[in-house]
């Protein structure tokens, strides 16, 4: 069996999870986590859609953020598509989606403060990042027959229109639509930063245990993204989309000082703005390598890796929930519940739920990781598998499972997860906020510290450590010749 | 046909930046930091902000935060004008914004203090000083406050690390950020931690509220005492609301008697405050290098 | 221009020759059947003209190179964007004008699909598909047609008919066919390749078809 290299780096991955749980801060610290669980299960059970009077402004927010932003994205990122040929717009998307939304947002409160545009942009700067890159896969996989038939002097204009984006618009328009919905999780956890949107409330219900309350924001959350595709029409788009800058609300007004300070003196690290020198400014940077970058990175990195491999156990294991291969009807629409439930959910919400019942730890990290990205990649498997037709007199049960249908989706099972393995990584990164001593706790205590300079310092590694892992990600599957697609 | 949506979505987007960037008229905003469930923040400042407005003549507008920064950040960015803050953030403001004062203080805040506070099954007890301690500490969970915070966070920590000369992650076997001091308390309370540091008027508030399970939990620690919360405003507030402004907020909150109001907070009352009171909460600060 | 000289016209797969060296020239107003059995190098020798003539003359692909997801009337007037303004074919593609709907119109009356002016090219026939495609390339109005198996999935009386159609069009034509009959009946000149190699050149009207049926 180790014969093959797919087996060969999947016992390589393990292996280094369990060293990773071996060397990791895995545990319950509460002294009642079921009780507590329990508590919120009875909460979800019992909503109290009443509470607040700004939940549904607070739901509208979220829409509406997730609208401006995912559209002033996709604009960019499609302009940015067509010159992804170019190496430093290759490199500049790149970098501007390693860095997650939060971290966006929390540089952007520094000087927008609560303005709209803090959110807007949050959401729209790394969006235009993953569109660019998504958009020019999808328009070089065109078929380039018909732009050679053209006659000569076509402007190229007219050609692009005519003979490239239509048969791209209809992946194009799926991919778009499915970041609309990564977009309301997006926007939802802005609020955890103190945006209006969703967050906002859903952290204060369940920092005060008021889980009824916290439960029907969850539910009504739920609602919105799975009713999408009733609600988003294409007919309705053009409505929402000019719409939904008008209930962004007021925020604060923009102080254009603030923005230029913060670019010359606020990141500019210390031993330089006060001109002590080169030295001072090395012994600096050290420090903040040592204390900081360094444990940060290594917990960024082992709790990524558990929870990647975590992810594709719990994928493995919950693609059958949807195969038709397995069990009937009823089982098949529960098991859709649970998958749909674990996808919609953000991690960073899951994780934040949990470490409130589970106490703080990276177990309640590696989970929260592990069924978000799980759930999508189960998902995806599963659906895979009903495509897939066995012969009549194939085995039942395990063994079907085990020596019929593992083996048949292994590949784009492997090339999946790592495909998401960057985005494991972002995630892992950002959950710091939450009080796990990954990168985030780092960034968020120097932003608490109001040391912007490291801050950034901070996010500029968690970027090049993304970008690594996602150059990383991308050699494997080159090696391994898995192919994948960007609907991930 | 095809193309049309594209095109809306460009027009679309044009839109949302023009929108984004339109003001407002003037409004004096105030902020307070976040070192309390956000319900009763929301609740105690809503009425602050109908008596100032009421005194004031101006419309005044409470903003929400959900972190100490953000409350600094946002009266560095002038997006608020005055903020309830703690002694580390209100050190924090001032030293960003020129010309901003601290222009009242409770009457409890002269003289705060911080109590460690543990599970009753850590197996803690109360003890007359810190080093006593030391032994029982040793191993323990922890949790501060905010990182921001000035009870829960700066003065635990500048003890921990006075007498026991270790970094707090070296002494206990895990130190945790709980948010804010009521999340402290339950946190203690609860387990998660046996160990936690807290703001002694939230911890006598909701004692004698009957909130909090003293089988479960007890103070086993008192700091000495240190100046800590403070309204600070900013200096330009005069220019911008017209002479004279900052007088009337500071008289405003000084004669502010609404025993429910003072309740809330809770504070028998605000007495005149200066920066230079706070003089020994920023040497603190610069003492474990959380100034630079 | 009388007509077109091809000197020196090599191509090579993987290092392996497939066309050539070969040479020839062909007049303006012969129509030249491209025969020779699969493999032969027909179709990479039809590319190759295509470039030469640096994209002035209509091409008929053997795959068709249609826009799949655009109705047909759009896969038509692609023939011709070359003639209108940028904004005309932006609007074009939003809203067609009356006087290029009713010549597209008429182009596919002739070829028997009037009806599937507005239906996605991706929900036609392979015969639907094929004359799409040919009413493209007359629609370009270019004076020199280059095709590949223009009609290998059209049926007998609609094949002839096309077939006529195309050699009426344009002035001069280089069609590559596996159709003998078809090659002899519709060309003035005959091109046989055989491992990428001229084997056979006359007029159509010297050969028969056990003169060609050798290069099989």
């Amino acid at each position: 069996m180790f014969a093959y290299p797919t087996v060969r780096i999947s016992f390589l991955f393990l292996a280094l999870a369990v060293a990773g749980v071996l060397v990791a801060d895995i545990a319950i610290t509460t002294a009642n986590p079921w009780q507590d669980l329990g508590q919120f299960f009875l909460g979800v059970a019992t909503p109290n859609f009443f509470s607040t009077e700004g939940l549904m402004t607070a739901l509208l927010r979220t829409v509406a953020f997730a609208f401006v932003g995912v559209t002033l994205g996709s604009i960019c990122g499609f302009l940015l598509a067509l010159v992804y040929r170019s190496l430093p717009v290759r490199v500049f998307c790149a970098f501007i989606r390693a860095i997650h939304e939060l971290f966006w947002a929390l540089i952007f409160l520094q000087f927008f403060g609560f303005h709209p545009l803090t959110g807007v942009l949050a959401i729209a700067i790394p969006y235009a990042g993953i569109f660019a890159k998504v958009y020019s896969e999808i328009l070089d996989e065109a078929d380039p027959e018909p732009a050679r038939l053209l006659p000569p002097g076509t402007s190229s204009l007219a050609a692009f229109l005519y003979a490239r984006i239509p048969d791209c618009w209809v992946q194009m328009r799926t991919y778009t639509a499915y970041r609309l919905e990564c977009g309301l999780r997006s926007s939802a956890i802005l609020g955890f930063v103190g945006l209006p949107t969703l967050g906002f409330y859903l952290e204060s219900s369940f920092s005060q245990g008021l889980y009824s309350d916290a439960g029907a924001m969850l539910i009504l959350f739920y609602l919105l993204i799975a009713t999408m595709p009733l609600w988003v029409r294409p007919k309705l788009l053009p409505f929402y989309i000019l719409a939904a800058p008008f209930f962004l609300g007021e925020g604060l007004p923009i102080v254009w000082g603030n923005v230029e300070r913060f670019f010359t003196e606020d990141i500019i690290p210390s031993p330089i703005r006060s001109g002590e020198g080169l030295a001072a400014f090395t012994h600096w940077f050290g420090d903040v390598m040592v204390t900081e970058a360094l444990p940060g990175i290594w917990n960024t990195v082992v709790l990524t890796q558990i929870a990647l491999v975590a992810t594709g156990i719990l994928a493995l294991l919950a693609f059958p929930l949807i195969s038709s291969h397995f069990g009937g009807p009823v089982r098949r629409t529960s098991g859709h519940v649970f998958l749909v439930i674990a996808r919609s959910t953000p991690e960073y919400i899951l994780a934040y739920i949990l470490l409130q019942l589970w106490g703080p730890s990276m177990l309640p990290a590696v989970v929260a990781l592990a069924l978000h990205n799980g759930g999508i990649i189960g998902h995806l498997i599963g659906r895979q598998t009903n495509s897939l037709k066995l012969r009549p007199d194939a085995p039942k049960g395990l063994s079907r499972y085990s020596w019929e249908l593992v083996p048949r989706v292994y590949r784009s099972f492997l090339a999946f997860l790592f495909y998401r393995w960057e985005i494991i990584m972002r995630e892992t990164a950002i959950l710091g906020i939450l009080g796990i001593y990954t990168l985030g706790f780092y960034v968020d205590s120097a932003i608490q510290n109001i040391q912007f300079d490291r801050a950034m310092i901070l996010i500029l590694i968690t970027a090049l450590l993304n970008i690594g892992i996602d150059a990383l990600g991308r050699l494997i599957r080159r090696k391994l010749a898995l192919q994948t697609m960007p609907s991930c | 046909m095809t193309m049309s949506p594209l095109k809306k979505w460009l027009a679309a987007g044009f839109l949302a930046l023009s929108a984004a960037s339109s003001a407002q008229a003037d409004t004096f905003v105030f902020t307070a930091i976040p070192d309390e469930d956000e319900t009763k923040l929301v609740e105690r400042f809503r009425g602050v902000a109908d008596y100032l407005q009421e005194q004031l003549d101006v419309e005044v507008r409470y903003i929400p935060v959900k972190s100490y920064a953000a409350a600094v950040s946002a009266f560095r960015n002038n997006q608020v004008q005055l903020a309830w803050f703690g002694g580390l953030s209100g050190v924090q403001a001032r030293r960003l914004v020129p010309g901003s004062e601290a222009i009242a203080q409770g009457v409890e805040d002269e003289a705060f203090e911080t109590y460690f506070i543990a599970n009753t099954a850590s197996g803690v007890k109360p003890a007359d000083s810190l080093d006593e301690l030391g032994d029982d500490l040793a191993g323990k969970t922890f949790t501060f406050g905010s990182k921001g915070s000035t009870s829960g966070r700066l003065m635990p920590e500048f003890y921990l690390r006075d007498v026991f000369s270790k970094a707090p992650e070296d002494l206990f076997s895990r130190v945790g950020f709980s948010g804010n001091h009521t999340r402290t308390l339950r946190l203690v309370e609860a387990g998660t931690y046996q160990v936690g540091a807290l703001n002694f008027q939230v911890w006598e508030k909701e004692l004698e509220n009957g909130n909090i399970d003293t089988d479960a939990v007890q103070v086993v620690w008192k700091t000495p005492s240190y100046p800590d919360y403070q309204w600070t405003i900013r200096g330009d507030v005069d220019e911008r609301f017209g002479e004279g402004f900052k007088q009337k907020v500071t008289e405003a909150l000084l004669s502010l008697d609404d025993p429910a109001l003072l309740e809330s907070f809770p504070r028998s009352g605000f007495i005149p405050a200066s920066n230079d009171d706070y003089e020994p909460i920023r040497a603190t600060a610069e003492n474990i290098g959380i100034l630079d | 221009m009388s007509g077109y000289d091809f000197n020196g016209l090599t191509a090579s797969f993987d290092g392996e020759r497939v066309i050539g060296p070969l040479s020839f020239s062909v007049q303006k107003g012969e129509h030249v059947g491209l025969v020779g059995k699969s493999g032969a190098g027909k179709s990479t020798l039809i590319r190759l003209l295509y470039d030469r003539l640096d994209g002035e003359a209509s091409l008929i692909p053997q795959n068709l190179g249609l826009v799949n997801a655009l109705p047909v009337f759009h896969n038509v007037f692609m023939g011709q964007l070359d003639q209108h303004p940028s904004w005309y074919n932006t609007v074009t593609l939003v809203r067609p004008f009356r006087r290029d709907k009713d010549a597209v119109r008429t182009l596919l009356r002739e070829l028997g699909i009037p009806e599937k002016l507005w239906v996605p090219t991706a929900a036609l026939s392979g015969g639907q598909r094929q004359r799409v495609a040919i009413a493209r390339a007359i629609y370009r109005q270019a004076p020199t047609l280059l095709a590949d198996e223009p009609i290998s999935a059209l049926d007998g009386p609609m094949a002839w008919q096309v077939m006529a159609m195309l050699t009426q069009q344009f002035a001069t034509s280089i069609v590559a066919l596996h159709d003998v009959e078809m090659a002899l009946a519709h060309c003035s000149r005959i091109i046989g390749i055989q491992d990428g190699q001229i084997a056979l050149d006359a007029p159509a009207s010297q050969l028969t078809t056990a003169d060609i049926s050798e290069l099989y």
